[in-house]
């Protein structure tokens, strides 16, 4: 018996996991009423404090979070602790795949006041409408492209820069297989979510080799190591480099090269076994409001909003508002839905390109 | 153990042995061995066993992935090689400075260092390693130092080199050598240096035939508690080799975090474990002079 | 002889230090970024007095690796017992399994853990933090103990159990004052495998329960400050402290100083 149904594996361990979750978290139950848990990444908006101030005044209900360190481990933490989560903060790129494991539920719009400005690409966007129902509120998005060193580094309009040798030692990746995959696929003319050519991706990917001083995996470390000089062309976020510049003061600049941007949308959802839904929407639409945005934006500093009110509300020299400009919505190859199978030949391709730059 | 019944006090030392290893091992069989267990099983599973909806495929393929990866030969002899230098130079710096300890300290001088060498401990792994980024870094401290005493020397520029690693995962496991060695090297008497002394032995021979076999168990277990989760490394590789830092423990490190591989994750482990296990397993029987391989 | 020694001693502590001495200088200077040249201030720990999170996540590294260095101590210098005074079948095999806690790296054991302990109802919670912090710390335990049994002499315990002793009473009286130098470094060796631990605490931890650990490595995305420096220095002040007043404390017991 090789094959055991994994549907029925699962719904065993589940319930497993159920028994013990209730067991072990009976007191935070009962004091559920007014208590929502987060999921998101720590630092991501949802914890700014005086946002969770104004919605606990003018709600009554106070917010808990919880913070994951990667994509994958979100939906661990979804599937392994149902009922512990309101409101998770999902990259609409895996919309799809938290969707069909029932992780996330729909959401209507229209019970979101706010999201009467949200952009109305956003609004219908591909990620996010599965089967014609809208599965998250958008929430902020930002593009993956080039970060330069101000007054070092001039003239660069392509990622074929990652390869130039007049930066020898000098580039930065972003470790993470989809984004480095996306700009080989931009460099190579193909889609970023579905390249027909793995092999001249991974050669484009190679071709760098002799620029590659180090990969990042977090914000942090690329602030220290660009900081200290490490490197002076590299793969960023863009809402990143506007807190680069506008929280640290470093010399840096971003660059969307002539082969175009990576696009991200990060939605806002409800997990399914959440106890709490109404509340749960009740924060989401604090978190699209306007003024909640430009506050956390001109504070702390955040990607772009997904809501046209909330970009319109920033101060016309803002640099999040010159980063993105509305006009790249329409241009932009935004990440989208990958299948498990292709998902998996990205990370071996990563895996297996790291280590070539490793020797 | 023998058929033939057991004595009386031979059967109350049996029960005592069990009574002494009953709660750490029953701990460990709860907290470790079941569910590494687990793991053993989905490390010959196709896709991770929790969340989607695809039934379980039982496969051997993750085992195979050193033939069907050859890169990873490459990344395995990385981590082999950042094991050897980093226990290697713990030992020869922990071994004297155990006996230097020993030797050379008196009362509460030498507790105090003692407990100064395991400090560094008790601070946060990840902070300790950025700190030695700022050390390295080309224009960070170091070089600031040595320019203050030879201000035409070039940069050392260490950072995200093959060195800087093994200076960072020497600097984090430097300790247990010292320590290892010095609960080994303490009992040793005065006496005993002196007898081999004045029976004609010289520096050189008096360390070869004394200290080092009465030092040996404590060099064996500092060697044991380095070479093998330094193996498995990710974040001193990953922060402070930069391009190069690619070992096992990275690659692992990214099939739970990034590709949500755990069972090729978990069978680079196993595998690893099992690198490590033969590696001791020759070792021992190197140490013992004999030829067939013991079970450590 | 000596002074070799000493000054290899020096050098050695000088190596250990270094990196430690950047992380108290950082937490004293202003940049976020560990940029240099340093801009002294107070800054740092005026925030951490504000930061109730990291504070009580502190507390909470505390107290789990205080009880894990107890329970880990106990439990290993007891295993320790049996494996190095006791030939039985099964030894290599008892001894060998000590490996897998160490060779295999925690992420690993720490997902394994957190899928087992669902299955099973252990659940998340401190609980699950110290289960799992004492059994990645019994085989550190189990190794240092054990070299120091295999470098004290068994015969004055066998010649105090011939005199008359019971086992247990020569154990007491004999072995454990000479084995207690291996159980204090045992003893710092569990305390500093939990205080270092994220990985596993960082499965195991509820959410709103953290540890410091965890709350460094959650905040690494967006960069954590120098706020960390400075509770680290708190710290690290303070377990010098605790040292300075134990050496104090034992001098006053009268404990005779070797010389």
């Amino acid at each position: 018996m090789a094959r055991v149904d994994r549907r029925q594996f699962t719904r065993l361990g589940a319930a497993a996991l159920a028994a013990g979750v209730t067991g072990s978290w009976t007191p935070s139950a009962r004091a559920a009423a007014k208590t929502i848990t987060v999921l998101n990444w720590q630092g991501y908006g949802t914890d700014e404090a005086f946002g969770l101030k104004a919605f606990t005044e003018a709600t009554g209900t106070a917010v808990k979070h919880d913070y994951y360190n990667s994509e994958p481990e979100m939906l661990t933490k979804l599937r392994t602790n149902p009922g512990v989560y309101d409101v998770v903060l999902v990259n609409s790129a895996r919309d799809s795949q938290a969707q069909a494991e029932n992780l996330i539920d729909p959401v209507d719009l229209a019970g979101v006041p706010n999201a009467a400005g949200l952009a109305p690409s956003f609004k219908t966007h591909p990620n996010i409408t599965i089967d014609g129902k809208t599965y998250g509120v958008p929430w902020v998005w930002g593009m993956n492209a080039l970060a330069v060193r101000r007054g070092k580094v001039s003239g660069v309009d392509s990622y074929a820069a990652l390869a130039d040798p007049a930066y020898k030692g000098r580039v930065a990746l972003f470790d993470d297989a989809v984004t480095e995959i996306a700009v080989a696929a931009l460099l190579t003319g193909q889609s970023i979510n579905d390249p027909s050519d793995m092999k001249a991706i991974g050669d484009k990917l190679k071709s760098f080799k002799d620029d590659v001083k180090l990969t990042w995996s977090s914000e942090d470390e690329w602030n220290k190591a660009f900081a200290g000089g490490a490197f002076d062309v590299s793969v960023f976020w863009s809402g990143a480099v506007a807190r680069a510049i506008h929280l640290h003061d470093q010399p840096v600049e971003f660059v969307i090269p002539k082969e175009g941007a990576i696009g991200w949308l990060d939605n806002l959802c409800i997990p399914a076994s959440s106890t709490n839904k109404e509340a749960g929407l009740a924060f989401i639409n604090t978190m699209i409001d306007p003024k909640f945005y430009v506050q956390w934006a001109t504070g702390s500093g955040a990607p772009a909003s997904a809501n046209n009110a909330a970009m319109d509300m920033l101060p016309a020299d803002d640099l999040n508002r010159r980063i993105h400009k509305p006009e790249y919505l329409s241009k932009l190859q935004f990440m989208g839905a990958l299948p498990d199978e292709r998902r998996q030949a990205f990370n071996d391709l990563w895996e297996e390109v790291k280590a070539f730059y490793a020797h | 153990m023998t058929a033939a019944p057991m004595s009386r006090p031979d059967r109350r030392r049996a029960l005592g042995t069990a009574a002494l290893l009953l709660p750490a091992y029953g701990w460990l069989l709860v907290t470790v061995f079941l569910p590494l267990g687990a793991m053993v099983v989905f490390s010959f599973l196709k896709t991770t066993p929790i969340g989607g909806s695809k039934p379980l495929v039982f496969t051997t393929h993750n085992y195979l992935a050193f033939i069907e990866r050859p890169y990873l030969v490459d990344v395995a002899w990385t981590s082999l090689r950042l094991g050897f230098w980093t226990t290697l130079l713990c030992a020869l710096i922990g071994l004297p400075a155990a006996l230097a300890l020993a030797r050379a300290t008196r009362g509460r001088f030498r507790q105090v260092l003692f407990l100064l060498t395991v400090l560094p401990f008790w601070t946060n792994g990840l902070v300790r390693t950025f700190s030695w980024t700022m050390l390295l870094r080309e224009g960070g401290i170091l070089d600031d130092a040595l320019h203050l005493v030879w201000p035409s020397a070039g940069s050392i520029g260490l950072l995200y080199t093959f060195p800087a690693i093994v200076i960072g995962l020497v600097h984090a496991y430097l300790p247990y050598m010292i320590l290892t060695c010095y609960l080994a090297v303490s009992s040793i008497e005065d006496g005993l240096i002196d007898a081999a002394r004045s029976l004609g032995a010289r520096g050189p021979a008096v360390f070869l035939t004394v200290i080092l076999p009465l030092a040996l168990p404590g060099l064996v277990s500092g060697a044991i508690l380095i070479f093998v989760p330094v193996i498995g490394s990710f974040m001193e590789p990953r922060i402070l080799g930069g391009r190069i830092g690619v070992t096992m423990g990275t690659v692992i490190e990214d099939q739970f975090t990034q590709a949500y591989n755990w069972p090729l994750g978990a069978a680079l482990s196993f595998t690893m474990l099992g690198v490590v296990l033969v590696i001791f397993a020759l070792f021992s029987s190197v140490l013992r002079g004999r030829l067939m391989p013991a079970a450590a | 002889m000596t002074l070799a020694g000493r000054i290899l001693l020096g050098l050695v502590l000088l190596f250990l230090y270094a990196p430690i001495a950047v992380m108290v200088l950082m937490a004293f200077n202003a940049s976020e970024l560990y940029s240099l040249p340093m801009v002294p201030t107070l800054h740092w720990f005026e925030a951490l007095a504000g930061n109730d999170k990291l504070l009580a996540a502190s507390r909470n590294s505390v107290a789990i690796a205080l009880a894990t260095a107890v329970l880990a101590t106990t439990l290993g210098t007891m295993a320790a017992l049996a494996l190095s005074r006791q030939a039985f079948w099964g030894r290599s095999l008892l001894q060998l399994l000590l490996l897998p806690p160490i060779a295999i790296p925690w992420l690993i054991t720490g997902t394994a853990m957190l899928v087992f302990f669902f299955w099973t109802g252990i659940g998340r919670g401190l609980h699950a933090m110290i289960l799992g912090h004492v059994a990645l710390a019994i085989p550190y335990v189990v190794l240092v103990v054990g070299t120091g049994l295999r470098s004290l002499r068994a015969d004055l315990e066998e010649a105090a159990v011939s005199l008359g002793s019971t086992p247990i009473h020569a154990f007491f009286a004999i072995t454990l004052p000479l084995l207690a130098p291996s159980l204090i470094a045992a003893a710092l060796f569990a305390f500093a495998v939990s205080l270092d631990q994220f990985v596993v605490s960082y499965f195991l931890a509820t959410p709103g329960m953290s540890t410091l650990p965890v709350e460094i490595y959650s905040s690494i995305r967006k960069g954590f400050t120098p706020e960390i420096n400075a509770i680290s220095t708190l710290l690290l002040a303070a377990s010098v402290g605790l040292f300075v007043v134990s050496a104090i404390l034992t001098r006053m017991g009268g404990e005779p100083e070797r010389r």
